[in-house]
């Protein structure tokens, strides 16, 4: 009886959270879904509207131009999680040694976080400049460089250049995530493997590693999502360009929903994306399942 | 002989040491940990560092083992001088507190830990985890993770981490502090067999001066980062250097009390005030040492363990001294009978048998011994 009454409590707690959940998430998704199997486009006038099947998903499926979008997103994520995962760890070592300043720059390196990406983008965008970036100059300076190079035209290099800004915003969130995971590491298991005599590496690769993979996969998983779905900062540096050297799976979907106003195609591309996005999602839990197993 | 041996070990440098420590001082700022400390142990020495939290005993065993920088001093290890040798260089074990085992790793992957670092075969490596793992009767464990043992277990594993390396010198970092009472006792017992049957080389820190009585075959008593004393358990016990020491060791402690002393003839007379109204105890040692037969007479400070008074029944042949006291609390504690008489201004302890029948409040004769007895200087509190 008390148990009847007690997921009957569960259900009533819940509702308002369903209820807008529903309304913001559920609902507009269901809504692409449908959207996608139809010729939908967004127009000023009344149009009829075709159930049309899998053709949108087909076509998407086939286009050649969309599958490399995909396959750029798939790099741009990889890369830029990547750095930023060895980047931040890195960082939080370098962070967790005692050093004089060390509060000032635990303090100053959340910087590049706490900026809003379309500021940082269009920082990174004054900083390749190629006429008057401090990229250029200071290479030029430095002598890496004998003229002054267009960072952003180059379809080879613009999506690394894009990365690199990337990298730079966001590696202090893993940054601080690993270090508060190190400081939690008892003195006792690093002086003990020091000890049994394992050098700095070994400590890290043993001790140190294992300790924090938790938390680094939470907020690896967290960033490969933000990733996978970049569009503001290539919107902004690049507008997925040059000659589509930039243009993610995000932009694809944008454009072919507000430039070429598309709606029906452009949900089909929309549920792509979100279906790959999901599958990372289940492997990195699947992951963490079996990291806490092993725990 | 036996005279030449205390000597040489009081001044706590042996010719031939496994570990010899010279000078250390160690400093945070202008806060002093250790003040010039020098101790040196022999091959298979047991040398428990005892000492109340904060004397710098675990930061003397840091710096042994290379985990703690040292402000000024030397140390050598087996000859060698490591004084700046990372501890992994140090060829030493350590076991900690809190166990320090590895969380990701299981039991017999934590043992051999140290092997694998040093590229042990793995077929060597296996044989020798297994060897400590019979020693320590772990076995079935090996597989385990840390987390599924109990305190017990997870101690052991520890000390086999630390076996199974075979190293120079072992360090014990209060290794029993988070075990229940009964296990530690058991614990303790293991330690030493383990000690007699592999001769080890071990320093160990504790704060219980039992663990101390009972392990080491020598004892260094440490205070604000001042050695107190070097010495064997029973020097320790019989011969305290200072009020510090002959207070610290020992339970329930040593018996301090005002006396006058003045010599009478080749005996020393001590007198030793009671409650008011009553006359003072007279008690004379037969036997005392130049440092009061060479003192002019005058106030002291008189130690005497609480087995050195006692009843009529369990009395030995030397405690031939005796006097009707009131007994102020009996506490029973099964082989002994604990009483509180009060005396010299002070409240001091007698171990009476187990047996004796007596009572709170009853007045019963209290038999003296002071073949053993102490004297302080009362200023310095030193030993005379």
């Amino acid at each position: 009886m008390s148990a009847i009454s007690r997921s009957r409590e569960k259900w009533v707690l819940l509702f308002p959270a369903i209820l807008v959940l529903s309304l913001i998430t559920v609902l507009p998704f269901l809504q692409t879904v449908w959207t996608s199997f139809t010729d939908a486009e967004i127009t000023a006038r009344e149009q009829q509207v075709n159930w049309i099947g899998l053709e949108n998903y087909i076509w998407a499926l086939t286009d050649p131009d969309f599958l490399e979008a995909l396959g750029r997103t798939m790099y741009f994520t990889a890369v830029s999680v990547g750095l930023e995962g060895v980047l931040g760890i890195a960082v939080a070592l370098l962070l967790n040694q005692k050093f004089r300043g060390r509060w000032f720059l635990r303090v100053i390196i959340i910087l590049p976080w706490a900026v809003p990406t379309i500021v940082n983008a269009v920082a990174w965008r004054l900083i390749y400049h190629p006429d008057y970036g401090a990229l250029n100059s200071l290479l030029l300076q430095l002598g890496f460089i004998d003229s002054y190079t267009s960072w952003l035209g180059d379809p080879d290099r613009a999506l690394n250049m894009v990365i690199l800004a990337d990298v730079w915003k966001n590696f202090p969130l893993v940054a601080y995530i690993a270090l508060a995971a190190m400081q939690t590491i008892p003195g006792d298991l690093l002086k003990a493997a020091a000890i049994e005599g394992a050098g700095a590496w070994k400590r890290f690769r043993s001790i140190t590693l294992p300790w924090i993979i938790g938390p680094m996969l939470v907020v690896l998983i967290l960033r490969t999502i933000e990733a996978f779905r970049v569009f503001d900062i290539i919107y902004v540096m690049t507008r997925g360009g040059p000659s589509d050297g930039t243009k993610t799976a995000s932009f694809y979907v944008y454009q072919e929903y507000f430039s070429y106003l598309r709606s029906g195609s452009g949900a089909s591309y929309a549920v792509v994306v979100a279906g790959i996005s999901a599958v990372l999602i289940l492997a990195y839990y699947a992951g963490i399942r079996r990291d806490q197993r092993g725990a | 002989m036996t005279n030449n041996l205390q000597k040489k070990e009081r001044t706590a440098v042996s010719s031939n040491p496994i570990l010899a420590v010279e000078n250390l001082s160690k400093s945070y700022g202008d806060l002093r940990i250790l003040k010039d400390v020098s101790v040196a142990i022999e091959a298979g020495d047991f040398l428990v560092l005892v000492g109340p939290s904060g004397c710098g005993k675990s930061t003397l065993l840091g710096c042994i083992g290379g985990l703690t920088e040292i402000t000024s001093g030397n140390i050598q290890i087996d000859g060698q001088d490591v004084t700046h040798t990372d501890p992994a260089k140090r060829d030493i074990a350590m076991v900690f507190q809190s166990y320090a085992l590895f969380p990701n790793m299981s039991v017999g992957d934590n043992i051999g830990f140290g092997l694998e670092v040093r590229k042990v075969p793995k077929t060597e490596r296996d044989e020798k985890v297994n060897q400590v793992a019979e020693l320590l009767k772990i076995e079935p464990l090996l597989d385990r993770a840390p987390a599924q043992l109990s305190g017990g277990q997870r101690q052991r594993v520890a000390m086999g981490r630390a076996l199974v390396r075979d190293p120079k010198l072992f360090l014990f970092d209060e290794p029993l502090s988070n075990l229940d009472a009964k296990l530690r006792v058991t614990m303790r017992t293991e330690i030493k067999r383990l000690h007699q049957r592999l001769n080890a080389s071990i320093i160990y820190v504790t704060h219980d001066q039992i663990e101390a009585m009972t392990l080491a075959t020598k004892i260094v008593v440490m205070k604000d980062g001042v050695i107190q004393q070097v010495g064997s358990p029973r020097e320790i016990y019989d011969t305290p250097a200072n009020i510090f020491v002959a207070d610290f060791m020992g339970s329930p402690a040593m018996n301090i009390l005002d006396a006058d002393v003045t010599m009478d003839g080749l005996m020393a007379r001590v007198e030793i005030a009671r409650e008011d109204g009553q006359e003072p105890l007279i008690l004379y040692d037969t036997n005392p040492g130049e440092g009061i037969t060479s003192r002019p007479a005058g106030p002291l400070k008189v130690g005497l363990r609480p087995e050195a008074l006692t009843d009529l029944g369990s009395r030995s042949v030397n405690a031939d001294q005796q006097f009707d006291c009131l007994l102020d609390v009996v506490e029973p504690a099964g082989s002994d009978t604990f009483a509180v008489i009060r005396l010299g201004g002070t409240e001091v302890t007698a171990r009476m048998h187990g047996d004796v029948d007596v009572n709170s409040g009853d007045t019963v004769p209290i038999c003296f011994d002071l073949t053993k007895i102490s004297y302080f200087d009362p200023k310095s509190g030193e030993r005379l």
